[in-house]
């Protein structure tokens, strides 16, 4: 729902890095996201490509890589990627979620020239 | 060339949010996001946890999409309330924070700052709040802690909302413990905050909010 604030954030950091490093063009993004951060991969594209068109990264690929939040078991202590379910895949058990997982939300790298 | 760079974004929000932080604390300030779906009751549990903390400074900074509705109306009961619209954004983020603060102008209170009402986009954005508040109502049934695990992990405790409609609608409190227990740790207060009815719950609100307050002396 807000994605277009958080393409404008990314726009706003490859302006500034690319002109730290005295790059002109960039032609790839990999971004790390996080399951509960509820970013959508489709929305993010569609405006990134509005919103880049005069930037140093026009016709720059992104790409996604997912990060599931992690639960731990209760009972067994196995710890499992949160899909649909909050119990444990093994014994049934109930899980908690493992602090921190699930909300990462950056910019892993990115192909300049 | 790869350049690798590791950078969070949504950063600009974060730093603002620091800088919020650092206002409330320093106005010895208690600064709480109420966050919620629409008719969750939010406005109602501020009205009626201010009626319970009489000797309390409480004032709100209200986000709406448009409208200036509740503001209005806890101005009425005499809670000081400054509003925010948000023109259609779905949330409120840190830079508006800061003007609705300057508006109320206040020290030593405990500020609610009213969210849009919205279980996904708020969970993402830091406002500089001590306590994140959020208000479940039961006529949105006891899955929701399942199906909003971003925002229900977020949170540092819940007013259970409408808890008389338990029965009319089959609402099974063990289920929502069992979802919200996953993913938070977060107390519950089971509130009912019904119309002409004796109102229960909103003084365990006050009492939880009251003791963090003294904390951050």
């Amino acid at each position: 729902m807000h994605e277009l604030p958080v393409v404008l954030d990314l726009l706003r950091v490859m302006d500034e890095e690319t002109k730290k490093r005295g790059l002109h063009k960039v032609s790839r993004i990999r971004l790390v996201i996080g399951e509960l951060s509820s970013i959508i991969d489709e929305s993010v594209q569609m405006y990134f490509e509005i919103a880049a068109k005069d930037s140093v990264c026009a016709n720059a690929a992104l790409e996604f890589e997912h990060r599931p939040a992690v639960l731990k078991c209760l009972k067994c202590g196995k710890e499992f990627p949160h899909e649909k379910s909050f119990s444990c895949p093994d014994c049934g058990g109930d899980a908690t979620l493992v602090k921190g997982t699930g909300r990462e939300f950056y910019i892993e790298s990115f192909d300049g020239e | 060339m790869e350049v690798i760079l590791m950078k969070e974004l949504l950063e600009a929000n974060d730093k603002l949010a620091e800088e919020n932080r650092a206002y409330f604390s320093s106005r010895h300030i208690l600064a709480v996001n109420l966050m919620g779906a629409p008719g969750s009751g939010k406005t109602t549990l501020i009205s009626a946890v201010a009626r319970e903390l009489p000797d309390l400074r409480i004032g709100v900074i209200e986000g709406d999409i448009a409208s200036s509705i509740d503001a209005e109306n806890l101005e009425k009961q005499g809670i000081r309330s400054s509003q925010i619209n948000t023109c259609g954004e779905c949330h409120l983020d840190s830079h508006v924070i800061r003007e609705g603060a300057d508006q109320l102008n206040m020290k030593d209170a405990i500020v609610f700052i009213e969210n849009v009402g919205n279980l996904i986009c708020p969970a993402e954005f830091d406002l500089g709040e001590s306590v994140r508040l959020l208000a479940a109502s039961v006529p949105e049934g006891d899955d929701k802690p399942f199906k909003y695990v971003p925002m229900f992990s977020y949170i540092d405790a819940v007013a259970l909302t409408k808890c008389d409609l338990k029965d009319a609608v089959g609402f099974d409190t063990r289920n929502f413990l069992k979802g919200l227990r996953a993913v938070s740790k977060a107390p519950v207060f089971e509130v009912s905050l019904k119309k002409g009815a004796a109102p229960s719950g909103a003084a365990e609100v006050a009492a939880y909010l009251k003791k963090k307050y003294e904390e951050i002396k």
